[in-house]
């Protein structure tokens, strides 16, 4: 029998269509009813502004979008003959800010998600704690609007840089916001130090702790995630950042990748209409995100969970704590590394010189997200946006899984649906 | 339709966006007791759904008596109303939780939910929006599936012709509304946008999605999207648009329809006009360099270390009516011009098509609602608004010829 899932809660809304025999997810497929054609919406406009357009795709990653824009717009002036130097200041800054957004999108993912959805699946009421999320994330995008005027939707990255030029103030207030997030991280959901944490190896060093982390671990474990929701064990990384390299992971070998492998195709939706495409890399559909970064960052505690766990719900939640900590470290020293005294932006020639197509690709906080984009004369030609739900919440045959359909097969309806959420979904940017 | 649209539009002139502040005592004084009475009776009501008391939540998260009644005193000066009505405002903020909102997600990003609702506005707002009764929020409410139709049900049935509707989104019209379907039984948003707003109270169309149709409604307008004033007919509605919307003008809406039982005053864009009625440009902080003919000419340039103004650089402030220069973004820490980002005009009609980003005014289509920056220009009025902008865009065009900024200050 067919059943018909609404999931909510997810930046937009969802439908999963499960077939279900003898009480399992014998199949799912997934569709996305929303659409607004920003694709179009794109072209025939000036190509500037592609950057106060493309963060409206999304109002939880619109920086990502952004970032993605600009890199775009860059390679275009570079395949025209005009290479683009950025200032140290200006990568750092771009990197900070994009860090932070995910690091408020990560806690609201925790705290509004994850938490909630697992007490519901183990039938315990709770504490409701959304306010501790909302506290963290205001602390997050405080710390981006700094730099960036506004979250959400801000557009302060320009072709060359960044339009805000900083002082010792804003730095320094950046930090005492970081510093501040980090002591409430540390004391209201790790119970322990960030680097006491990130230093764990093995999965028993969470029985240590008396927090809502260790609390999350040991539901995960009493709700078997730890043997549920394993996709292809195959990641994906293609956004290259000061915290990732761009390559794919067969279990825990890693190779090389090229961004001209990735295609999509429409979504297999054969009980509604769906506006959504997957999308694949040589063909193979991967996993993309916290789960994929992480597994490439070489942590010994993730190495330990991943010989133990593999690519099950468990791992992925907990790869995106440690994503959290680990980033929330990393935005520090992208701070103290700041030299405001360089150049915010770079002068280049006039846009309407750029006769070319150029990729932008950036990590998201749930994956790879392409933007490519082709001007003539100053003109948006062509516009295309790859999302990192589209790896991940692909829907296909039954011969052909996506990482959410296998990861949903063979588990009862109520486990597949808090598995179908440990991948982060993002609906607003999967039809944009 | 289009032509109404079209027609409404035209009719916005920055006067008729100005709130009278100076209404005699008799006035406030009677405003006060009717404000008081309905407070007193809103008291004797018992909060929606059991939700938190307000004042043990801001207790627990250590916000001080003092704390709270400085936000309501700054409340109060947003909402222009005398000092006196402080403490009216606070007991409204308290009482909040006996105000039913539903809110709707319709074709959006989901941008004014997060700003409203997870990230953003000084914090007391943030506290007080997050227990406020939202009765019904399709993105934030745990329920799913026929579980959170029912519950809409239930709420409109329960607050018939009491609630407020919030509504976040566009509504896409093309193809008989495929682009856009809710909830199990796949009705369009239309269709639900109208189910849900029959026994409003009152709707508010939150973010310029929802107020004017938004980037979706940009050209080619690929989903046919318009605008909730667009489709519905004979509600009391309020628009806050801008992308995202700021929190603080939301609370403001709410408390003052908790305070007087009505929907603040409102322009021809039915915009309150509390937060509608500044214009950007004139209380912005690179003014000064503006009337000194201090430019930011190219990005990163000594201008743009300077601060100087961003009008040259496509800045919509002088053509764009919203009150973030004053209140700014994220607990006020920043804005846009903050940065060295001019304004890109988010709260006016069609501004993805017009407005956008780095065309100066004088080579945008702008047709402007207000009669431009310097006060010669001012006097013109309504007839000579397109002449305002090209007026503007000569000031400009004559600094960098005159390449003495002293001599045209004036």
């Amino acid at each position: 029998m067919i059943t018909k899932q609404l999931v909510e809660q997810i930046e937009g809304e969802a439908s999963v269509y499960f077939d279900i025999k003898n009480e399992k997810v014998d199949f799912a497929t997934v569709t996305f009813p929303h659409f607004r054609g920003m694709e179009s919406i794109l072209e025939t406009k000036p190509a500037l502004d592609a950057l106060v357009i493309t963060p409206r795709v999304c109002g939880i990653c619109g920086h990502a979008h952004l970032m993605a824009t600009v890199r775009a717009l860059e390679d275009a002036y570079k395949n025209s003959g005009y290479e683009v130097q950025l200032t140290q200041k200006a990568k750092l800054i771009r990197e900070f800010t994009l860090v932070m957004e995910m690091i408020q999108n990560h806690l609201k993912w925790l705290y509004l998600v994850i938490i909630p959805e697992l007490n519901k699946l183990l039938h315990y009421d709770g504490q409701k704690s959304t306010l501790k999320g909302a506290y963290g994330a205001s602390l997050a995008s405080k710390a981006i609007a700094l730099f960036g005027g506004q979250w959400p939707h801000s557009s302060y990255m320009i072709p060359g840089g960044i339009t805000s030029d900083p002082t010792h103030i804003e730095v320094m207030q950046a930090h005492h916001h970081l510093q501040e997030l980090k002591s409430f991280f540390e004391k209201e959901s790790l119970g322990t130090t960030l680097e006491t944490f990130l230093s764990f190896e093995s999965c028993k060093d969470f029985h240590a702790l008396d927090s809502d982390i260790a609390t999350l671990e040991k539901h995960l474990i009493e709700a078997d995630m730890h043997q549920k929701g394993f996709a292809h064990d195959r990641f994906l990384i293609l956004g290259e950042h000061t915290f990732s390299e761009r390559t794919k992971l067969k279990h825990t070998r890693s190779f090389g990748v090229d961004i001209k492998f990735v295609t999509t195709k429409p979504s297999f939706s054969p009980y509604e209409k769906s506006f959504a495409y997957n999308a694949l890399y040589k063909n193979d559909y991967y996993e993309t995100g916290p789960l994929a970064r992480m597994m490439s960052s070489g942590l010994p505690i993730i190495k330990n969970m991943h010989r133990r766990f593999k690519d099950s719900a468990y791992s992925r939640v907990l790869a995106r704590v440690f994503e959290l900590s680990f980033m929330l470290q990393h935005a520090t020293k992208l701070l103290d590394k700041i030299d405001v005294a360089e150049d915010s932006v770079v002068s280049l020639v006039d846009i309407k010189k750029v006769w070319a197509t150029g990729i932008g690709v950036v990590e998201a906080p749930r994956g790879p997200l392409i933007h490519k984009v082709t001007i003539e004369d100053g003109i948006i030609k062509n516009y295309t946006i790859i999302t990192p739900t589209q790896f991940n919440i692909g829907s296909d045959t039954k011969e052909k899984p996506t990482s959410v359909q296998h990861a949903m097969q063979r588990l009862t309806k109520e486990d597949a649906l808090f598995v179908f959420r440990t991948f982060d979904v993002c609906s607003v940017c999967t039809t944009h | 339709m289009a032509d109404r649209i079209e027609g409404v539009k035209k009719l916005f002139t920055s006067k008729s966006a100005r709130v009278e502040t100076n209404r005699g005592d008799a006035y406030y004084e009677k405003l006060f007791q009717k404000c008081q009475a309905r407070i007193e009776e809103l008291k004797t009501q018992q909060p929606i759904n059991n939700r938190l008391e307000i004042s043990d939540v801001l207790e627990n998260h250590g916000i001080e008596r003092r704390d709270f009644l400085k936000w309501a005193s700054a409340v109060t000066g947003m909402l222009m109303l005398p000092a006196s009505f402080t403490p009216l405002v606070a007991d409204a903020a308290l009482l909040m939780n006996r105000a039913p909102v539903i809110w709707l997600e319709l074709q959006d990003c989901a941008g004014n939910s997060e700003a409203l609702l997870r990230s953003d506005g000084p914090k007391i707002d943030e506290i007080v929006l997050d227990i406020i009764s939202l009765e019904f929020h399709e993105t934030l409410q745990a329920a799913s599936g026929h579980q959170a139709e029912k519950q809409l049900e239930e709420a409109i049935e329960h607050f018939k012709d009491k609630y407020l509707l919030f509504v976040e989104g566009s509504i896409p019209m093309a193809d008989d509304g495929i682009y856009g379907t809710i909830g199990a039984s796949g009705e369009t948003f239309y269709d639900h946008l109208m189910r849900v707003s029959k026994h409003a109270a009152a709707i508010v169309a939150v973010g310029s999605c929802a107020t004017f149709g938004g980037v979706p409604a940009a050209s080619p307008n690929p989903t046919g999207a318009v605008g909730v004033m667009d489709v519905i007919k004979g509600k009391p509605l309020i628009n806050i648009p801008a992308c995202p919307a700021n929190p603080a003008n939301m609370v403001g809406v709410i408390i003052h329809y908790i305070l007087t039982g009505q929907v603040p005053e409102l322009d021809s864009l039915l915009r309150p006009k509390f937060a509608f009625g500044y214009r950007i440009h004139d209380n912005c902080e690179r003014r000064a360099h503006f009337d000194a003919g201090e430019f930011v000419e190219e990005w990163g340039d000594e201008g743009a270390k300077n601060n100087f103004c961003l009008y040259k650089v496509g800045c919509k402030g002088p053509m764009t009516f919203n009150n973030c220069s004053i209140i700014r973004y994220n607990e006020g820490v920043n804005w846009p011009v903050g940065v060295g980002r001019g304004c890109i005009g988010c709260s006016e009609p069609d501004f993805w098509d017009k407005y956008a980003y780095e065309r100066p005014m004088a080579d945008a289509n702008i047709k402007a609602p207000t009669g431009g920056v310097e006060k010669t220009v001012d006097e013109f009025g309504l007839g000579l608004l397109t002449a305002a902008g090209i007026g503007i865009g000569i000031h400009a065009a004559a600094s960098s010829l005159a390449g003495n900024k002293e001599e045209v200050g004036e």
